[in-house]
């Protein structure tokens, strides 16, 4: 490949710019989503209690043994025929990739909630403190600094496989990169650029989450 | 007794086919210092953790100042009054043996944090009585420190500051100084000491038998989920009125080459 040539690229640096723009909204919002579904998942298979644990695996168990893309051509093709819900193809690919990432999450938080040891929450009760404080001031705090490295590792997952969202025609990064490589016939020279921004995207979480990792081991001797 | 501050009634409590506690009747009167003595496996631990309502019991019932807070899962016959219970929440504070200190607070936020979220109390009076606190069991200099950066020793005492704060009128202490090294032993003893001075109701597993001879007014030796025996411990350690209490006391001064700490 000594004829790298990203002269007529070059031209279409909006659009890309676009893309990046639409693959971060994307990534933000099936994150939340994840993040909340997730939490929420893992408490519920985390009580032991049958009516909410059994549907929590259920759900995690689907969402992680099935294809992403196909959960996403589902809700873009599936949900309009079958509910009459059309969520467009953003809201469908946004959807979907929450739904999902939401599943690996929850397993996540789970293993951190449960390596939080028991007799934490044993110390919370005989001080009088309920479930929610319980929780939010003793055991979640302490199960994020358990989980965060994995935890950032999917989220740089999650933000790679919104390109995904290219099958149903969202306009984000990977998908405007397809459009310029048709146009310029410079595939690789494309798609390099394109993997150079994912890089930009995507690294500076990783240092994020180190940021974190390090800042919370300030309580540590 | 009727003015007792805890009973437990026919106190039976199974761990699947064994019976941990066994038709338990305990009386605990306000100011008293009950010591607890026993094999490991006899029910100590597992009788605090009732009292605490850290355990289910199958059998009996457990009242707090005359009112039902616990009753067997089995038995029939009223349940405890929700409203009651939450009255009645912060009427018993707890120390364990592996501290329990919550790790990614501060000693201060520690002892801070039930008093504002469970009682409501503001934040500069919390740390106002936190710091009281602290300075009675010598620790208003480590107040910003992690427990990670205690001393096990500091760290019991910390945790002893946490359950004061939430006003108890009953302490529950469970073999608080089992895992520390024997030269951390004193300062929390003296600790529990100067509690027991002040008026406190103690309900103390411990194994430490000159503790127990100084601060108890009781001392309780159960075996094999009974209560064998209850006295003065003038009388439990000089002329044990059973079998199994004399056998233990015995094996317990072999092993201690007849010495006893503080």
């Amino acid at each position: 490949m000594s004829d790298f040539q990203f002269g007529r690229i070059v031209e279409y640096l909006p659009d890309l710019i676009n893309g990046v723009w639409l693959t971060l909204w994307l990534s933000l919002t099936s994150m939340a989503m994840g993040l909340v579904l997730g939490l929420i998942l893992a408490l519920a298979r985390y009580s032991g209690r049958k009516p909410f644990a059994w549907p929590a695996y259920a759900y995690i168990e689907f969402f992680r043994t099935t294809p992403p893309l196909v959960q996403i051509v589902w809700l873009y093709y599936g949900l309009p025929g079958v509910f009459g819900v059309d969520l467009g193809a953003f809201g469908a690919a946004a959807v979907a990739l929450g739904l999902n990432i939401a599943a690996f999450f929850a397993e996540i938080f789970r293993a951190g909630i449960a390596g939080v040891d028991r007799t934490q929450w044993q110390a919370a009760r005989v001080l009088g403190l309920d479930w929610v404080d319980t929780l939010r001031f003793a055991i979640l705090p302490q199960a994020a600094r358990k989980v965060l490295p994995p935890t950032g590792t999917t989220v740089i997952y999650l933000i790679k496989g919104t390109a995904l969202a290219s099958a149903i025609g969202t306009p984000e990064l990977l998908r405007v990169g397809q459009l310029v490589a048709n146009e310029t016939f410079r595939p690789v020279e494309t798609l390099t650029i394109v993997a150079i921004a994912y890089f930009v995207l995507t690294y500076p979480i990783a240092l994020a989450f180190h940021a974190l990792e390090r800042r919370f081991a300030a309580d540590r001797a | 007794m009727a003015d007792s501050l805890i009973v437990l009634e026919q106190v039976t409590k199974r761990y699947g086919a064994d019976t941990v506690l066994d038709r338990v009747d305990l009386a605990v009167a306000p100011g008293q210092v009950l010591v607890v003595i026993g094999p490991s496996g006899s029910g100590k631990s597992t009788l605090l953790r009732c009292v605490a309502r850290l355990e289910e019991i199958q059998h009996g019932r457990i009242l707090i100042d005359g009112k039902l807070v616990l009753r067997g899962s089995e038995d029939a016959g009223p349940i405890p009054n929700a409203a009651t219970l939450r009255a009645l929440r912060n009427d018993i504070g707890m120390v364990f043996q592996s501290f329990n200190l919550f790790p990614h607070l501060t000693v201060m936020e520690n002892v801070t944090l039930a008093p504002r979220r469970v009682m409501g109390v503001s934040f500069a009076e919390a740390e106002a009585l936190a710091i009281e606190l602290l300075t009675r069991v010598g620790l208003e200099d480590k107040r910003d420190a992690y427990p990670s950066r205690l001393s096990g020793g500091q760290q019991q005492r910390a945790a002893i500051a946490r359950a004061l704060a939430m006003h108890p009128r009953v302490m529950l202490f469970d073999e608080v100084t089992s895992a520390l090294d024997p030269e951390l032993v004193g300062e929390v003893l003296k600790t529990m000491r100067g509690l027991a001075e002040r008026g406190m109701t103690m309900l103390v597993v411990t194994h430490e038998m000159g503790f127990a001879r100084d601060i108890a007014d009781d001392v309780i030796f159960m075996d094999r989920g009974v209560i064998v025996e209850r006295a003065p411990p003038d009388r439990i350690f000089a002329e044990p009125a059973e079998p199994r209490t004399r056998a233990f006391l015995e094996r317990l001064l072999e092993r201690e080459g007849g010495g006893r700490r503080n």
